[in-house]
């Protein structure tokens, strides 16, 4: 899917110390993977209980847009986690990357959440925006589970 | 018969050999076990985070407990059944590794924790809801539960190489 002239930069990227350290050491990518997906369940777990509150789903009490603040600082060191154990798991395999469809898309559809983040959810939260960033986040969670398969 | 044996009768069942052959099945079922950690784990681990007082600290833990228990149960019966499915498509592989069995005994000790914690300190929640900080029995509950299930998910990644 990706064009021929990325390739040159996926060559590059598993020949880093990073990506051969990872590579060679046995144990490395399930323990970076676990900390990845901890960080998952964290930004996930998040943008659901703060956008199905706005369908009426999961909020039995009063205490709604307060949840949303307590909770954004996790989502944000979520997200960070998620980045800094993605960059070393992407490292040690770019190849695998580079001949996956599910990898550009994961990328694509991970810039645009935080770019929709940032703007459009922080303004408007009705039942639209709401339902626009689960399927986002969520489908960053379902291409990135596809990479070793397609 | 013996535990392999009984491993090998599950797995070699048609639907369940068809399940881990399929190109398609064993991803999907895998990735709504993955996902579905975002509505059991992360809520449980909030009321967790509370009874160490690092989140929510204003809010009375009960309040807390009854918005966030029920996303971890309704997780829960996801993540069981997914991963029964996935245990049963490659119940030799999880017989002959020992991150599974650790698993297993793990899920065993987070039960046994949550039933403990309910059944004793929690039931006099009323007398300190309102704490920013816990009594020691539910911080001790709260980071034992976390570490725990940090452990459950481990041993799921360290399974799937294996």
């Amino acid at each position: 899917m990706l064009s021929e002239s990325f390739l040159p930069f996926f060559e590059w990227c598993g020949n880093t110390w990073l990506g051969t350290t990872v590579r060679d050491t046995v144990w490395a990518f399930p323990v970076i993977e676990t900390f990845h997906l901890l960080a998952l369940a964290v930004l996930l777990g998040t943008v659901l209980i703060v956008n199905l509150r706005v369908f009426g789903l999961g909020a039995r009490d009063a205490a709604g847009p307060q949840t949303a603040r307590e909770l954004e600082p996790w989502m944000l060191v979520s997200l960070a986690v998620l980045i800094l154990s993605g960059i070393p798991m992407f490292l040690s395999e770019p190849m695998k990357c580079y001949e996956s469809v599910s990898f550009p898309i994961k990328i694509g559809l991970l810039l645009m959440a935080i770019v929709w983040h940032f703007t459009i959810q922080r303004k408007w939260r009705g039942k639209l925006t709401a339902g626009f960033s689960i399927l986002l986040w969520a489908g960053i969670g379902i291409a990135g589970k596809g990479i070793p398969y397609v | 018969m013996s535990l392999l044996t009984v491993c090998e009768w599950l797995q070699n069942m048609p639907w369940a050999s068809g399940v881990k052959h399929s190109a398609w099945q064993f991803p999907v079922v895998e990735s709504v076990h993955s996902l579905a950690l975002s509505v059991m784990l992360w809520p449980a681990a909030i009321l967790d985070l509370r009874l160490l007082g690092l989140v929510m600290r204003r809010r009375p833990v009960s309040q807390v407990a009854s918005q966030f228990l029920p996303w971890t149960w309704t997780g829960f019966v996801v993540m069981v059944s997914s991963g029964v499915i996935l245990f049963w498509s490659e119940a030799v592989k999880c017989y002959n590794s020992p991150f599974f069995r650790v698993k297993v005994i793990l899920l065993a000790i987070a039960g046994v924790n949550a039933l403990l914690f309910h059944t004793t300190v929690f039931r006099n929640v009323d007398a300190w809801d309102q704490d920013a900080a816990t009594p020691w029995r539910a911080k001790l509950a709260g980071g034992f539960s976390l570490a725990v299930w940090i452990g459950v998910v481990a041993m799921g990644r360290a399974l799937a190489y294996a």
